[in-house]
């Protein structure tokens, strides 16, 4: 399906902002919409210009992209405008339809019906719209989040929650990482999730897709899409509402143990889909992806200056399934002469915050360059001595093992593993993890 | 929806492996039964919903007590009685089929035994399961050891195991009918998925 008219318009015309009242939600969508270079055009009855934007009181030409935030009962004659202009692409943002009950739901199957006989295609309604990056700094946002991520990188995300949305940006902006595209499908009347995880597969800008999903209406249809689209990139899913009772008491036990969860997990399995148990994981596992954490390794060595917090990476490993298996004996002697007599030279490897500066970067680069280690998860709590983040930077530009950091209070630590693209997490566990998710 | 009869549901399901077993609608075909298999059997009472419950299942029916058993059970139940070979098995599994909104048919399998429902250990699969993902789909179980051979005993044959999943998701492709199956106790003996139970339920359109 072909929605680059709403993910890479090229003109914008926004229905629903104020010509008298600055502060509201349809003039945030039109200073939003204006804020990335291109044609930008308010549709209002009476104003010429709203915020110093040019308004007609109906759209004369075709434009890629709609934009329609008007109050509920006036959308229908705003899609109606759209639709006989030409438009590509309408987002109907504004609530009050389908998710309201019958009268809201015939409402929203007129929409619709406007756009499928006019051939254009209809986001939401009841959605926050879409973000998307257009090349080099420009962004489209076509959304009510006034603070969108301005780092262009390869992450996507759809979603059936406006809200997570708001939580998927602010991790981005934490982390500092590099978005695609964002689409709110809201009640998906026309386009849902299945459609933008189609067109994304095909987006080469997109290398990550993450999704927040209610509830996967054609499930089959998503396991083929999402399974050709795997094969290639990582797609991520966060599934709300595991719990919910069934709608019929089941009849045999095969009924009433498969749960409800039990089928989305089957078909996640089969589509190759990598699924995130709640929102910590999913950011997890999409910063791991961002990472290009693509192969789950199999051998792990645990590296550290920190006993406590190393034994509790070492559990989460044995719980996730990886082995952390003894060193050579050739990276086992080379350590020695560069530690202290009472480094713990097993598994986690303790190198302990006496081992002398210099030491760090030859004995780190030793343990990456040894064949019985897959991957290595970095910890070091306090002692900002940037020699141990170099080690890791180096031991991961030379072999290119999968790694994972837990690093507290360390800035210069951070910052070396940063440049060289090594994630950090937010505890020992949830590197783990990380590089357990296998993305 | 509707229940059909253990009997009725088995050869809904068919070709699966079951054990030898007879609908004996009279007292002397009870007897012929047991007599010609020489060995004892399980007696439960046939059109009856929750037999074990019921204390409609009878063990070690032997040739003196065929006859009492079926003229009590008979009476219990529809007028006639399900005997069937004794299995002893190592290992009970639950073998099912449903259907969800969004994905349609799905196949599964669990750990039975009593404390099935306890640890609800079941793994579903889209229907029908494509070449080898049963034998991946069982890793998923936290039971999945037990079914690689318990104290050095044999492991589940799972080809086997395969092909019973297979015949339950073949039902629900073929008939649109068929909203649920139960096949439990699947007893595994010396290795052998053998479907000692099943049942059938019909979505017959009433609420």
């Amino acid at each position: 399906m072909n929605l680059d008219s709403l993910f890479k318009p090229k003109s914008i015309a926004v229905y629903g902002a104020s010509a008298s009242d600055s502060r509201k939600l349809g003039n945030t969508l039109l200073k939003n919409a204006a804020s990335g270079a291109g044609d930008v055009l308010a549709i209002h009855p009476e104003a010429d210009t709203i915020d110093g934007i040019r308004a007609v009181a109906r759209l004369d030409r075709p434009v890629d992209l709609a934009l329609i935030s008007v109050p509920g009962e006036r959308v229908e004659v705003a899609v109606a405008d759209a639709a006989a202009a030409g438009t590509g692409a309408a987002i109907v943002l504004s609530s009050g339809f389908g998710e309201t009950g019958a009268a809201g739901r015939a409402v929203q199957d007129r929409l619709v019906a406007i756009a499928r006989a006019a051939g254009m295609r209809l986001v939401g309604p009841n959605c926050m719209g879409v973000v998307s990056h257009l090349g080099a700094d420009r962004w489209l946002n076509g959304s009510y989040f006034w603070r969108i991520p301005t780092v262009a990188g390869g992450l996507s995300f759809v979603s059936q929650s406006g809200a997570f949305g708001g939580m998927f940006f602010g991790h981005m902006r934490d982390r500092g990482l590099g978005l695609s595209r964002f689409l709110s499908v809201g009640n998906s009347a026309d386009v849902g999730i299945n459609d933008a995880l189609e067109w994304l597969g095909d987006d080469p800008q997109t290398k990550v897709i993450g999704m927040f999903v209610e509830g996967f209406g054609d499930g089959r249809r998503f396991v083929d899409i999402a399974r050709r689209i795997t094969a290639k990139k990582p797609v991520i899913v966060l599934k709300a509402g595991k719990m919910a009772a069934g709608a019929k008491a089941a009849a045999s036990h095969t009924g009433s143990m498969a749960g409800n969860h039990a089928a989305v997990r089957a078909a996640l399995r089969r589509a190759g889909v990598i699924e995130a148990s709640d929102s910590e994981s999913f950011f997890d596992a999409m910063d791991a992806a961002a990472a290009g954490l693509r192969q789950k390794p199999g051998n792990i060595a645990v590296v550290t200056i920190s006993g406590g917090p190393s034994v509790l990476a070492a559990d989460a490993c044995e719980r996730a399934g990886f082995k952390l298996p003894a060193l050579s004996a050739a990276t086992i002697s080379r350590l020695r002469q560069l530690t202290p007599s009472f480094a713990a030279l097993g598994n986690p490897i303790d190198l302990t915050p006496q081992c002398p500066v210099a030491n760090f970067i030859p004995a780190i680069e030793a343990i990456y360059a040894d064949p019985a280690i897959d991957g290595v998860v970095a910890i070091n709590c306090g002692l900002d001595l940037t020699p141990f983040g170099v080690g890791v930077a180096r031991g991961v530009a030379a072999t290119g093992k999968a790694t994972a950091a837990f690093v507290l209070d360390a800035p210069g630590v951070e910052a070396e593993m940063a440049k060289a693209g090594v994630m950090r997490f937010a505890s020992p566990e949830r590197a783990v993890n990380a590089l357990a998710a296998g993305v | 929806m509707k229940t059909l009869s253990e009997w009725e549901s088995k050869r809904r399901l068919a070709g699966l492996p079951y054990p030898k077993e007879l609908l004996a609608k009279s007292r002397a075909e009870a007897e012929k039964f047991v007599a010609a298999l020489g060995k004892p059997v399980v007696a439960k009472a046939s059109g009856v919903a929750h037999k074990t419950e019921g204390g409609l299942v009878r063990f070690n029916i032997d040739g003196q007590t065929v006859g009492p058993a079926w003229d009590e059970l008979a009476a219990a139940g529809d007028g006639a009685v399900l005997l069937a070979e004794q299995v002893k098995a190592e290992l009970e599994l639950i073998v099912g089929g449903y259907r969800d909104p969004a994905f349609g048919p799905l196949v599964t399998i669990g750990i039975g035994g009593i404390a099935a429902e306890i640890f609800g250990d079941v793994v579903a699969i889209l229907a029908p399961p494509e070449a080898g993902e049963v034998a991946a789909s069982l890793e998923q179980l936290a039971g999945h050891k037990l079914l690689q051979g318990i104290r050095g005993g044999p492991a589940v044959d799972v080809e086997a195991l395969a092909r019973v999943v297979d015949g339950v998701a073949k039902l629900l492709l073929d008939d649109e009918a068929v909203a649920e199956i139960d096949c439990n106790p699947v007893m595994v003996c010396q290795g052998r998925p053998v479907v000692v139970d099943a049942l059938v339920v019909l979505d017959d359109g009433g609420a």
